[in-house]
């Protein structure tokens, strides 16, 4: 029988996201229109809100799940196998670990409802943050920002001294702020912002650069697990193309040098997996994930990721570079992740700076 | 004079005159590795055509330059390095050469013409959805008609149809016997009744490729190239000539060179040390394979001139170039790709940073998959290397 990409974790939170992914992805299939693709997305992610994803890991008391991190990963990885074009580790993962910096029920009880919808930011770029009067002034701009649809804050991580990290909530009608949404290539909505406005300071210290790193490391962690989902995916729709497309009066998959392509992305991909497993074991008994495994596995999902996304686009042939097909959109959503919560060159350095 | 001090003088001549007449604003698409159309194209053959120099690889009596190879390798050299476009490949290279080998007096007076001075544009419709690294499966069928022929079927991947005003296309007339031997090459003017072109878009964001259907399309007979079912012979003839193409390594390293510089203007610091020298590491691995390649072009260049035979060199040359422009391309990804494929499409239309400069290396990245896929696809090339290495 042929390959089928298990799940990490079987059950229904994966079996619901993967339906959700599926059915996010019919309805985008006829829009082209980049302005309809960020309603459809918009709508969708309304949706997941009320089915109380952002609160999976909130705590019950504020009207969260109370949920594990392997609760988030179940949804990544349904997520994952298709692609799905939404922020699930930045909206469900991401947030909350910002959150913890910020001891205010209200605030995480409106964030698990989905009536604040902020959008994290990890990286400043090029703003800075300075006091004016009484409060503080957020300047400059940012560029490539992945965004929640229709956020209605931006939290926002940004140092206040030179050493010493702070956390900003920015309304998103803030006076001063300009949004400039793209879509990315792997379908989903980016923001630049441009900005001069006031903001508050939430937290600062010792507390933001915990929650700031745990945040990264989870962010990372998931797109990982999102990513492998994806090549489990693209090796299964790889595998059927391949058997179903006839050239020279036989299948595709009887040619040894592609099926030794299939055979060394599998390996890839199944090593990946490895790191990610691992990483999933040490979430449900440690209470930070330990980053040296995190950036082991980012370091290996570049290499392993990219390898896995051309070797599928090449096997596909003039087919593989189409924008619509399926596959080809798997391969930019696993080139993307690359570069989500530090790329293998940041990752590198971190480990090389800690040996 | 000598040779090598003749060919650096031709060399000198080229050069000045590409960098005193090449618009400005084309060699700026060029740097800017920007995917060139029919406009840019044109124009810079226009520009030739007038200094006689519309055709390097022709023979003088159908208004080409006569040049031998060497001075033919040093014109596509001098181009690259000035950032002036590669001439449109599909008249000069593919159907023109075709032409004057097989075409009729009537038939070259009629076409040729308007290749040179860049009049007529063309494109290639061979690949079909059934038929793509197994050409000749094609299914697209020619019927005779007293002088015509109707021809119905689909074409797929045909680069630049939708700025064309002819197809040269392989189609079949007849099922029976060897399925290279029912094959016949047309010449279709794309305007004509029946035809329907449709963009395929694509990963890149660019459209560049077509899908191109047929509907009792009616072609003159006078239209067909040499006899019906040869259409094999002259589609190999042209893949034969075209294969020395790889042999011209320049846009390689001109593509390289701005790698570099890219690079160099992202990473600065010394808190991107790391990542600088890890990317410039694997830019000089990918200048090595260059200039390995280069050496292996010239000599190819050289066999063919002497009379030897030309066995595997074009396959080989084809993997090296057209897999290091790729791995310069992921270099450019890495240095610069979080900013890029993050803001690959405007929602917006307007504000501020809607248009996202240097875009092209994203676009570039994603187009350079192709390059390993057309023009024989990286695994038919290595069947063919290793099917001369093994023998069998
Ligand atoms: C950007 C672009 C521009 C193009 N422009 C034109 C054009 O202008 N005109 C035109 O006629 N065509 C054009 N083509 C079509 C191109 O020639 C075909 O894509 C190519 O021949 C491959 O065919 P295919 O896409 O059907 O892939 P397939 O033949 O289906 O191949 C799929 C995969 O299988 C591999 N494979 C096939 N056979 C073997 C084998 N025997 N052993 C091992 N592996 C094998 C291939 O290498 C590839 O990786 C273009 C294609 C692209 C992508």
């Amino acid at each position: 029988m042929a390959y089928a990409p298990k799940p990490l974790l079987p059950g229904d939170a994966f079996e619901a996201a993967l339906r959700f992914g599926l059915a996010l992805e019919q309805d985008l299939a006829h829009r082209q229109d980049p302005p309809d693709r960020a309603a459809c997305l918009a709508r969708h992610w309304r949706d997941l809100l009320e089915l109380g994803w952002a609160g999976t890991l909130l705590p019950e008391a504020a009207g969260g799940a109370g949920g594990a991190i392997a609760d988030l990963v179940a949804l990544a990885d349904g997520a994952g196998r298709s692609a799905m074009p939404l922020p699930v580790a930045a909206a469900c993962g991401v947030v909350p670990m910002l959150l913890r910096a910020v001891p205010d029920a209200a605030m995480q009880a409106a964030v698990a409802t989905g009536r604040m919808r902020p959008c994290p930011v990890l990286e400043p770029g090029a703003v800075t943050a300075r006091m004016e009067g009484e409060g503080w002034l957020l300047e400059g701009s940012l560029l490539g920002l992945e965004l929640v649809p229709e956020p209605t804050h931006y939290l926002l991580a940004c140092p206040i001294a030179a050493a010493e990290p702070g956390l900003f909530l920015l309304p998103a009608d803030a006076p001063g702020l300009a949004v400039t949404r793209h879509l990315r290539i792997d379908g989903r909505l980016s923001a630049d912002l441009a900005l001069h406005s006031p903001a508050r300071l939430l937290a600062r210290g010792a507390a933001v650069r915990e929650a700031v790193a745990a945040a990264r490391d989870l962010g990372a962690f998931l797109t990982c697990v999102e990513a492998v989902s994806a090549m489990g995916a693209l090796i299964e729709q790889t595998i059927a193309y391949l058997s179903a497309r006839v050239q020279f009066g036989t299948a595709l998959a009887s040619f040894q040098a592609l099926r030794h392509r299939v055979a060394e992305m599998h390996v890839a991909a199944e090593n990946t997996r490895g790191l990610v497993a691992q990483l999933l074991r040490a979430a449900g008994t440690a209470p930070a994930l330990p980053w040296r495994e995190v950036s082991f596995a980012k370091l290996r999902l570049g290499e392993a990721g990219r390898f896995v996304a051309e070797a599928a686009i090449q096997m596909h042939g003039g087919m593989g570079v189409t924008e619509a097909l399926p596959a080809s959109r798997l391969a930019r959503r696993i080139m993307l992740a690359e570069f989500e919560y530090g790329d293998r060159n940041w990752h590198a350095a971190r480990l090389l700076e800690a040996a | 004079m000598d040779d090598a001090a003749d060919l650096e003088s031709f060399r000198r001549t080229l050069r000045e005159f590409a960098l005193s007449h090449c618009p400005p604003e084309i060699r700026a698409v060029v740097a800017a590795n920007r995917k060139l159309g029919r406009k840019e194209w044109s124009a810079w053959q226009r520009i030739l055509h007038a200094r006689g120099w519309g055709a390097p690889s022709w023979p003088k009596a159908h208004g080409g330059t006569g040049w031998d190879l060497r001075h033919r390798h040093a014109f596509d050299e001098v181009m690259a390095e000035c950032d002036c476009p590669p001439q449109y490949h599909h008249g000069l290279r593919h159907i023109g050469p075709v032409l004057i080998e097989f075409g009729t007096p009537e038939q070259q007076a009629h076409f040729l013409p308007g290749i040179l001075n860049g009049e007529d544009w063309w494109c290639q419709g061979y690949s079909e959805p059934g038929a793509g690294s197994d050409l000749a499966s094609l299914k697209t069928r020619a019927e005779r008609d007293g002088e015509e022929y109707v021809v119905t079927g689909q074409k797929l991947w045909t680069s630049h149809a939708h700025e064309s005003d002819w197809m040269y296309t392989l189609v079949r007339t007849s099922s029976a016997g060897k399925r290279q031997e029912g094959i016949t090459m047309l010449l279709i003017p794309l305007r004509s009744p029946g035809i329907t072109v449709r963009p395929v878009p694509t990963i890149d964001g660019w459209h560049h490729v077509n899908e191109v259907f047929l509907d009792g399309v009616r072609v003159p007979a006078a239209n067909r190239i040499g006899e019906e079912g040869k259409g094999w012979t002259y589609g190999k003839f042209l893949l034969d000539r075209e294969r020395l193409g790889g042999a011209n390594v320049a846009p390689a390293f001109r593509f390289l060179d701005r790698a570099r510089a890219l690079v160099a203007a992202e990473l600065q610091g010394p808190q991107n040390r790391l990542k600088r020298e890890m990317l410039a590491m694997r830019l000089l691995q990918i200048e090595a394979e260059l200039r390995g390649a280069r050496e292996l072009g010239l000599a190819a260049i050289d066999d063919v001139m002497n009379g030897r035979p030309l066995g595997i060199a074009p396959s080989v040359l084809k993997l090296s170039t057209s897999e290091a422009m790729q791995r310069t391309s992921q270099v450019a990804l890495d240095a610069v790709g979080h900013r890029l494929a993050t803001r690959f499409r405007p929602v917006d239309a307007s504000g501020p940073n809607a248009e996202v400069g240097e875009i092209e290396w994203l676009q570039n990245y994603l187009y350079l998959r192709a390059k390993t896929i057309f023009g024989g696809s990286s695994e038919v090339q290595k069947n063919v290397i290793a099917r001369q290495l093994f023998g069998t």
